[in-house]
């Protein structure tokens, strides 16, 4: 089933010699369960294409799709951008990024709260069950390791149930084993729970895991 | 989940430490408030203590507490002799500071006449009322005297026999309380050269008139102690309380007395409103602007503090927005610790004001009105100064969330 759909993407930031075209009619699909890496050198556009595809900043042209439903079209958003990344949208970064004055279960709590899951407390419970945290729920997220801190994340993330997961270099903040298990994660929940996942990444050490990657150069997609 | 609650939580020592601050300020917030209610009492405390249904005062004055009041002891016959007129009391009120052992008294000394003054006691913490007509004193509590404590006045020595509670003139001094007839000794008390000055002045005066050149020895009687008159005329009283037999004729008396040229007459709400519009409106006045700008002070140090947290949660407020959080939870967390911090801080002002205040040389009362007003005050002060916090929160970025 298409979780997402983008289609002739454009941006372009500045203007006459300072123009810069981070996006050149780019278009993916992203199928539900499937995990996928976006892979590319820096400054080819992949953060731009996640800004995008994320609704944080859209694009200058172009149409996104979220399980079936237009909710860009051009450069306008089709309703509140807060309410759309709420419905159908988690976000893992670089850094975990964790609220730095909750606990591991109440920053995932706090997400299902945003995310309007009820009962909160019974759907954190059970994604640090699924994701191996539940002993470290009470730890707040300078006494957990980098990667406790990326699965809380991860958990994080998926609370509000959402059909695409956005992976912005998830592992770079992380040593090369614990990236890996962290991207085996990656292919677990997409498979596991259904969700289209889309990872940014520079480490083709782990390209085996994903079912599909493009690659993005100068703001165009490769398949 | 509250998030500014779970916040202040995790750094709890810190918040307390800015909310004591804070908390300070507002003491002094506090205290302006109940400096002002005390003016307001102690302005009119006395006032009231003396049950006066009309008090008639100097023409053209005042007086006697927001002017100088000076009328003639036989005002105070004359009106006793109204009908309608239960009865007429003369006043005499002056502000003294004397040296008492290492430090000062000062006082307002007030004085009442004898002997009616013995069924017009104030109500008494210790000792008793003024029993006899001379050498007696009753006075307040905060000046540190104690029953049987002797003090010495125009070179008499006066026994307190009782003492009063938050007795206090108009000017916040103590008032003691000694018969007419004591408070006028007090304040005609001249050195004796002053008053040999006075002699002497006199007998110059009279030898450069005919008469006296004529009559030598009429400078003899001003030297005679049987025919020599006083030095200086009996001190005059500042106004005289006049009681009516019925509380319905007051207005009667008010308008008989106002056709006498030499006095000015007034009830007893318009004298206390008079008291309050001279005496106090200045310090009123002062206080507010006292109070307005620490408020201002405190809401422009509320307002940094709350803008300096939200700019170190700029990172968590892009990941909350990122990860859709409705803009007024965003706005909440930010106003909901400006007004924890407000409400924190006037807690602390409220606690440290009842600890220090009465320790206060102006009294500073607070009422429950006051305290609900100056919170109601802090409320709106800790909003406003999270103006400028929740606008920076709104504005900040989602996409700051994904750039490290």
């Amino acid at each position: 089933m298409e979780a997402l759909r983008a289609e002739h993407l454009s941006k372009h930031y500045g203007a006459g010699a300072t123009l810069v075209r981070a996006l050149t009619d780019v278009s993916l699909r992203l199928e539900s369960g499937a995990v996928c890496a976006l892979l590319g050198p820096s400054g080819s556009g992949k953060s731009t294409l996640v800004k995008a595809l994320g609704l944080v900043s859209l694009p200058d042209a172009g149409r996104i799709w979220m399980g079936g439903r237009l909710v860009v079209d051009g450069d306008a958003a089709l309703g509140s951008l807060d309410v759309l990344r709420r419905r159908h949208l988690g976000f893992v970064f670089q850094k975990a990024n964790l609220i730095p004055f909750l606990s591991a279960r109440k920053n995932v709590e706090l997400a299902c709260e945003i995310g309007g899951v009820e009962p909160p407390r019974r759907r954190t419970d059970e994604l640090l069950a699924y994701l191996e945290l539940a002993h470290r729920a009470d730890a707040m997220p300078t006494e957990l390791s980098g990667g406790e801190q990326q699965r809380v994340a991860v958990a994080r993330a998926l609370a509000n149930r959402p059909a695409i997961l956005l992976a912005d270099e998830p592992t770079a903040a992380l040593d090369r084993e614990r990236g890996r298990a962290v991207m085996e994660l990656f292919a677990r929940v997409a498979h596991e729970q259904g969700t289209a996942v889309l990872v940014v990444t520079h480490d083709h050490r782990t390209l085996d895991l994903f079912d599909l990657s493009y690659e993005m150069e100068d703001g165009r997609l490769k398949a | 989940m509250n998030l500014a609650f779970e916040e202040v939580r995790h750094g709890v020592g810190r918040f307390a430490a800015t909310t004591a601050g804070i908390g300070l300020l507002f003491t002094v917030v506090l205290a302006m408030a109940g400096i002002y209610n005390g003016l307001v009492d102690d302005a009119t405390i006395l006032l009231r203590s003396l049950h006066a249904d009309v008090w008639v005062v100097q023409q053209g004055t005042r007086g006697p507490f927001a002017d100088t009041s000076r009328l003639d002891v036989s005002v105070e016959s004359r009106v006793a002799a109204v009908a309608g007129v239960r009865r007429a009391r003369g006043l005499s009120y002056q502000v003294l500071q004397r040296e008492a052992g290492r430090g000062n008294l000062r006082f307002a000394l007030v004085g009442l006449p004898w002997p009616e003054c013995r069924d017009d006691a104030p109500p008494l913490v210790a000792g008793r009322g003024l029993e006899q007509a001379h050498g007696e004193l009753v006075a307040d509590a905060s000046l540190g005297l104690s029953v049987g404590a002797k003090v010495s006045l125009a070179r008499e020595e006066f026994t307190v026999v009782g003492l009063t509670r938050q007795l206090l003139a108009s000017s916040g001094d103590a008032v003691v309380l000694a018969t007419l007839a004591d408070a006028q000794l007090v304040l005609a008390d001249l050195p004796a050269d002053a008053v040999r000055t006075e002699r002497e002045r006199r007998a110059e005066r009279l030898r450069a008139t005919d008469l006296g050149r004529g009559q030598p020895s009429l400078e003899g009687l001003l030297a005679d102690p049987e025919w020599r008159p006083p030095a200086l005329a009996t001190p005059p009283i500042v106004a005289v309380l006049v009681e009516a037999d019925d509380p319905a004729r007051i207005g009667e008396i008010r308008a008989a007395l106002a056709a006498w040229p030499d006095v000015s007459v007034f009830a007893a709400a318009e004298e206390e409103r008079l008291l309050l519009d001279g005496v106090v409106e200045k310090p009123r006045r002062q206080l507010a602007l006292f109070a307005a700008i620490l408020l201002v002070t405190s809401s422009v140090l509320i307002g940094a503090i709350v803008y300096a947290r939200t700019l170190d949660k700029t990172h968590t407020i892009a990941v909350l927005k990122l990860m859709g959080a409705p803009r007024r939870r965003i706005a909440g967390m930010v106003l909901q610790q400006s007004w924890a911090m407000g409400a924190l801080g006037y807690a602390i002002a409220v606690a440290v004001g009842a600890q220090a205040f009465p320790h206060f040389p102006r009294r500073v009362v607070l009422d429950l009105v006051t305290i609900g007003a100056v919170g109601a005050i802090v409320l709106a002060v800790s909003t406003a100064a999270s103006l400028l916090g929740v606008r920076y929160a709104l504005r900040v970025d989602p996409g700051q969330a994904l750039e490290g």
